[in-house]
C-alpha cells in the first residue's frame, strides 16, 4: 500500500510543492517487501572507500568552499570511520596530528586551517580529532594543546549575556558554545566563572515550538546590564535542529552549574521540546527521516541533530530508561503487538529512521547524504552513520557508573576540585545498554556507538578526559545480559 | 511594496533607493569594537569598485604573485613539507590570494589593497572568516574615527555587500559582516529594505530572517528605546517600524501561509522581542486579533503545523487555556459531516474548506490536549470527570498511534502512559 502524501488540503503553496516532489523522489525508494533486497543493507565498504578516498587521494575543488573548515573535514571523515569500527594504522595518525597541529593558533585554540584566526567551531574539530589519532607524549599532540591560552580565547569571547563569540568580530550562536563546551569538558578547563550566565542564555534561545534558535538578543538597562526575567530576550531565528542538539547537549553539560547557581535558576520547556522533537520526524513517505524545521524538508543530517537529541533527553529525565524504570502502567491503548513493544526503546521512531538512512541515505558510489537524488559528502556521511547509531543503540547516564567514577576520584589541591569530579563523572556516565540495540537490516549493519553529548566513541571520550583529569577510569563491567537483537 | 526597484536591479541599487535612515537608535552597550585600533591609517578615499576585481574564471586576471604592486609581499604557502592528508585540490587562484593572504595576517599590513585582497578571497570562498575578519579589521583601520556622512569606503562596503549577500545567501559571514556594518553605517531601513528583496529570493533563509530579527531588536527594541526614553520622535519611529512588520509578515504568509519562519517571525515582533503590552486592554486586544489571524490561516489549510504551533504559542505566552480553542479544534478534529452544520457563520471560528483532508492531525492531537488540560484542572475536585477527560483524550492519541500518526506511535504511547500516571498519582 503507497503511503499517504502529506495533505495539501487544496491549498498549494511554495513548501507544499517541494513537498510533494521531495515524496514523490522518497517513494521510489521504499523498498518492496516481496523484492530479496528487501533487508536494507549498510554498505559498509562503499563507504570506507569513499572516507579513504578523501583522507588518501584528498576533497576535489568543490571543497574549497570548506577551506576554513579543514579541521572538520578531518574529523568528519575520522570520525565516520571510528562509527565504522575502523582505526587509522600509525603513520596516517602521525600525519593527522602534524596537521592538526599547524592550525593550532598561537594566542590559544584552532583555526579554520594553519594561518586562520582562532574560531570555537574548528577548536571543537581539531580537539575530537585528536581524540581519535592523538596521544599523549612528543609528537603526540595531547600535550602540544595550549590549554592555558585556549582557556584565555575561550574568555575574550564571552558576552555580558552568558553567550560566547564563534570568534572575534563574529557572531554569538550556540554551535559555538556548545563547541566550547565539549572542549572545555574534556580538556578540564571548564570553569563556573566561564560559564556564568551561560545556562540562562541556553534558556533563552528555546522558542515558542518547543526546540532552539541560533542565538537570542539581550535587551540592556541603561546602566548596561541584562534585566532578569520576565525582561524580553527573544530568539533570533526558528525552532531549528542543529541548534536544538547544540544548545540541548551544553544545557546538559551546564547542569552541575545550574545546580550551583542562585535562585531563580534558568529553566527550559522540556515537554514542549520533546513534542518538537518528535513532530521533526517525518511521515511514512518520507521513510521517517527527521527535519530540520517545521515544514522544511527531511535531511539525513537531521538523523544525529534531532535522532540523537532523544539521547540527551533522559539526561534531563525524560523518556528512555527512567521511564521504563519507573511504576509501569499498562498501556490499555490496544494498540497491537509490534516486533520491539516488549522494549520501552524511547518515545520517536528508532526503526523508520534507520530506514530512512539505510534505504535513502546512501549515495550507490559511497558516501552518505542529505536525501537522493543528492551526492554524498563528507558531512552528511558523518551525520548519516551518527544518527545511524544512535538509533542502533541505547546509550544512557548511568547513575551506578557515574557513582563508580565518583569513588574512583582523586582529589586534587585544584580549585574547583568538587565541580571537576562532577563534570568529570557525569560526562563519562554514559554507558550503553547491554541488550537494548535494535539493529535494522540484522548484525552486519551495526555500528560502534557514539558518546550522545561528544559525538566520539565512548572510548574515546574517556581516553582524552581521563588523561587530562589525571584519573583512572575503572573497567566496565559486562552484564553477560543477551546480546543486541536484530530485526 | 512602495520603493521596490526593478528585479533587474538586483546588484547594483540606484542611490534614490537607499531609504534615508531615521536617526538611529542604537544600544552603545551591544556592540562595541574592542579590537579596533587607534586612529591611525588611510584617509578614506580608496574605493573598490566591484567590477573592478578579478573574477576568477577569467583567465587574464593575473595572479598576485604575478602583480607588481604585490611584489614586495613574500607569499607563504599553507603546510610547509608537503604532508597530504585529507588536502583540498584548491584552484591556482586560490592558493595564490590565500598565500597572500597569510603574509599579510602574519605582516598585519591594514592597507586598501588589503580589501582588495580579501575581497578575492571571499568571492572565491565567502566561507573564508579569517578573510572577513581581516577585511573588517582593515576597515576600521581605514575609516575615520568619528564622521557625520557616510565615507565612500563605507558606502562601496555596503553596496558590495549587497551584492554578494544575494550571491552567497547561505553563508553565516556575508551576514554578520552587514551587522558589522549597521553600527558604522546607521542605515537600519536600508538594511530591512534588503533583507526584503533577498527573501524574495529564499523566503526561509535562517541567516536572512535571524538578522531582520537582531536589527529589530538591536535598533527598535525595548533597551534601544529606553536608551533615549526623553525622545518622543524616537518612539513614534519604533512604533512605525513595528506595525510595518506585521504587514510584512502578513505579505511573507500570503504568499506561502507554510513558511515557518514568517510564523516566527510573527511571534517575534507581536510578543518575542517586546513582551506583553502593560494595559489589559492593548493585551486583550492583540490576543484577539492573533487568534483571529491564525484560525483563518488554519482555515485556508487545516494540516500546516506552523499555524497551529503558532497558536500554541501565543496561548501559552498570554497565559491562557488551551480550552480556549475547543470548539475551534474540534472543526477540525474529525471527518467532514461530523460537525454538525450551522446556516449561521460563526465569526470567531471559521470552518474547514470543503477541501481540506480531515481529519487534521494537528487538530486531533491540540484537542487531545485539551482534554488532558481539562483532567488535569479537575483531579482534585471532580476525580471522575477527569477521569471521562482523560479516555476521550486516550482515545484520540490511540487514533493517532495507529492510523493517523503512525510514525510517532512510541511518542503518542508515551502521552498515554504519562496521562495514566497523573490519574494514578492523584488517585
Amino acid at each position: 500500500m503507497t503511503p499517504k502524501p502529506t495533505p495539501i488540503d487544496g491549498f498549494p503553496t511554495s513548501t507544499s510543492r517541494t513537498q510533494a516532489e521531495t515524496e514523490a523522489v522518497l517513494l521510489e525508494h521504499i523498498p518492496d517487501p516481496s523484492s530479496p533486497h528487501a533487508k536494507p543493507t549498510l554498505q559498509k565498504n562503499a563507504h570506507m572507500q569513499f572516507l579513504v578516498r578523501n583522507l588518501v587521494q584528498g576533497f576535489p575543488t568543490r571543497y574549497t568552499s570548506q577551506d576554513a573548515s579543514q579541521p572538520w573535514l578531518l574529523f568528519w571523515t575520522l570520525q565516520a570511520f571510528s562509527v565504522l569500527q575502523v582505526a587509522l594504522d600509525p603513520g596516517n595518525k602521525q600525519k593527522c596530528i602534524e596537521k592538526i597541529m599547524s592550525w593550532q593558533h598561537p594566542d590559544g585554540g584552532f583555526g579554520g586551517g594553519p594561518g586562520q584566526a582562532a574560531h570555537l567551531l574548528p577548536t571543537y574539530a581539531s580537539v575530537c580529532a585528536l581524540a581519535i589519532v592523538g596521544r599523549p607524549g612528543p609528537n603526540g599532540g595531547w600535550d602540544q594543546i595550549n590549554r592555558k591560552k585556549m582557556y584565555d580565547f575561550f574568555l575574550s569571547l564571552k558576552q555580558k549575556d552568558g553567550s560566547f563569540l564563534v570568534a572575534h568580530h563574529s557572531e554569538v550562536d550556540v554551535r559555538g558554545i556548545y563547541c566550547l563546551l565539549i572542549v572545555a569538558s574534556l580538556l578540564d578547563i571548564l570553569t563556573p566563572e566561564l560559564v556564568e550566565g551561560t545556562a540562562a542564555f541556553i534558556a533563552s534561545c528555546q522558542t515558542y515550538e518547543g526546540g532552539f534558535a541560533s542565538a537570542s538578543h539581550p535587551i540592556f538597562t541603561l546602566n548596561g546590564s541584562i534585566p532578569p526575567p520576565p525582561a524580553p530576550r527573544p530568539p533570533l531565528g526558528e525552532a531549528h535542529g542543529g541548534y536544538t542538539f547544540c544548545a540541548l547537549a551544553s544545557w546538559v553539560m551546564l547542569q552541575p552549574f545550574v545546580a550551583l547557581s542562585p535562585e531563580p535558576k534558568p529553566t527550559i520547556d522540556l515537554k514542549n521540546l520533546l513534542r518538537w522533537l518528535v513532530h521533526m520526524q517525518g511521515i511514512e513517505i518520507e521513510l521517517g527521516g527527521f527535519k530540520g524545521r517545521t515544514n522544511k524538508l527531511v535531511d539525513g543530517c537531521y538523523s544525529w541533530w534531532c535522532g540523537g537529541a532523544f539521547a540527551l533527553l533522559e539526561a534531563l529525565g525524560l523518556g528512555g530508561l527512567q521511564n521504563a524504570e519507573s511504576d509501569e502502567v499498562p498501556i490499555d491503548s490496544g494498540t497491537g503487538a509490534g516486533v520491539w513493544d516488549d522494549v520501552d526503546d524511547g518515545p520517536f521512531n528508532r526503526e523508520a529512521l534507520q530506514e530512512y538512512i539505510l534505504n535513502a541515505g546512501q549515495h550507490p558510489a559511497g558516501g552518505l547524504r542529505d536525501k537522493p537524488p543528492k551526492n554524498a559528502d563528507a558531512y552528511h556521511t558523518l551525520y548519516c552513520l551518527s544518527g545511524l547509531s544512535s538509533a542502533q543503540h541505547h546509550i544512557f547516564p548511568s547513575k551506578v557508573r557515574k557513582q563508580q567514577l565518583v569513588d574512583v576520584w582523586e582529589a586534587s589541591e585544584e580549585p574547583n576540585d568538587n565541580i571537576r569530579k562532577d563534570v568529570f563523572s557525569e560526562l563519562l556516565s554514559w554507558t550503553e545498554e547491554e541488550g537494548a540495540s535494535h539493529i535494522v537490516g540484522g548484525h552486519e549493519n551495526r555500528l560502534n556507538a557514539t558518546h550522545p553529548l561528544s559525538n566520539l566513541t565512548i572510548t574515546h571520550t574517556e581516553g582524552l578526559a581521563e588523561y587530562f583529569y589525571k584519573q583512572k577510569v575503572p573497567v566496565r563491567v559486562r552484564t553477560g545480559k543477551p546480546e543486541a537483537k536484530a530485526a | 511594496m512602495t520603493g521596490r526597484p526593478p528585479a533587474d536591479d538586483r546588484v547594483n541599487w540606484p542611490q534614490t533607493f537607499l531609504v534615508p535612515a531615521p536617526r538611529l537608535v542604537y544600544n552603545k552597550t551591544t556592540v562595541s569594537n574592542p579590537f579596533r585600533p587607534p586612529g591611525e591609517g588611510f584617509p578614506p578615499f580608496y574605493i573598490v569598485s566591484p567590477s573592478r576585481m578579478p573574477s576568477t574564471t577569467d583567465e587574464d586576471v593575473p595572479l598576485f604573485a604575478e602583480r607588481e604592486d604585490w611584489a614586495d609581499v613574500q607569499p607563504l604557502e599553507q603546510y610547509e613539507g608537503a604532508n597530504p592528508i585529507a588536502s583540498i585540490f584548491y584552484t591556482a587562484e586560490y592558493k595564490d590570494a590565500t598565500n597572500y593572504f597569510r603574509a599579510i595576517v602574519k605582516s598585519g599590513e591594514k592597507s586598501p589593497r588589503v580589501l582588495e585582497l580579501t575581497e578575492n578571497i571571499i568571492r572565491q570562498n565567502p566561507a573564508h572568516y579569517s578573510a572577513w575578519q581581516y577585511r573588517y579589521e582593515t576597515l576600521l583601520a581605514l575609516l575615520p574615527e568619528k564622521f557625520d556622512e557616510t565615507p565612500p569606503l563605507l558606502t562601496s562596503e555596503l553596496r558590495l555587500m549587497d551584492e554578494l549577500a544575494v550571491q552567497f545567501l547561505k553563508t553565516y559571514q556575508v551576514w554578520h559582516h552587514r551587522r558589522l556594518l549597521v553600527p558604522l553605517a546607521k542605515q537600519p531601513m536600508r538594511e530591512l529594505a534588503f533583507i526584503k528583496r533577498s527573501l524574495e529570493v529564499d523566503a526561509k533563509n535562517y541567516h536572512t530572517w535571524s538578522y531582520r530579527q537582531w536589527l529589530l531588536a538591536s535598533c527598535y527594541g525595548l533597551g534601544a528605546a529606553a536608551d533615549e526614553a526623553n525622545d518622543d520622535s524616537v518612539i513614534d519611529d519604533a512604533e512605525e517600524v513595528w506595525a510595518g512588520e506585521l504587514d510584512f509578515v502578513d505579505a511573507m504568509l500570503s504568499q506561502d501561509v507554510r513558511n515557518n519562519s514568517a510564523w516566527h517571525h510573527r511571534f517575534f515582533v507581536v510578543y518575542g522581542c517586546r513582551g506583553l503590552p502593560s494595559s489589559e486592554s492593548e493585551r486583550q486586544r492583540i490576543f484577539k486579533r492573533e487568534l483571529i489571524y491564525t484560525k483563518q490561516n488554519i482555515s485556508l489549510a487545516p494540516s500546516n503545523p506552523s499555524a497551529w504551533n503558532y497558536l500554541r504559542g501565543i496561548l501559552k505566552e498570554t497565559g491562557n487555556s488551551i480550552s480556549v480553542v475547543k470548539h475551534f479544534a474540534r472543526l477540525y478534529a474529525f471527518p467532514h459531516g461530523s460537525n454538525e452544520k450551522h446556516d449561521i457563520v460563526d465569526l470567531d471560528n471559521p470552518p474547514p474548506s470543503a477541501e481540506a483532508e480531515l481529519p487534521s492531525v494537528q487538530a486531533m492531537e491540540f484537542l487531545a490536549d485539551v482534554w488532558e488540560a481539562e483532567a488535569i484542572a479537575k483531579l482534585k475536585t471532580e476525580p471522575k470527570a477527569a477521569k471521562t477527560e482523560t479516555d476521550k483524550a486516550v482515545e484520540m492519541w490511540t487514533a493517532l498511534a495507529n492510523e493517523h500518526d503512525k510514525i510517532r506511535k512510541k511518542y503518542w504511547e508515551h502521552r498515554i502512559r504519562d496521562a495514566h500516571h497523573l490519574l494514578q498519582a492523584s488517585a
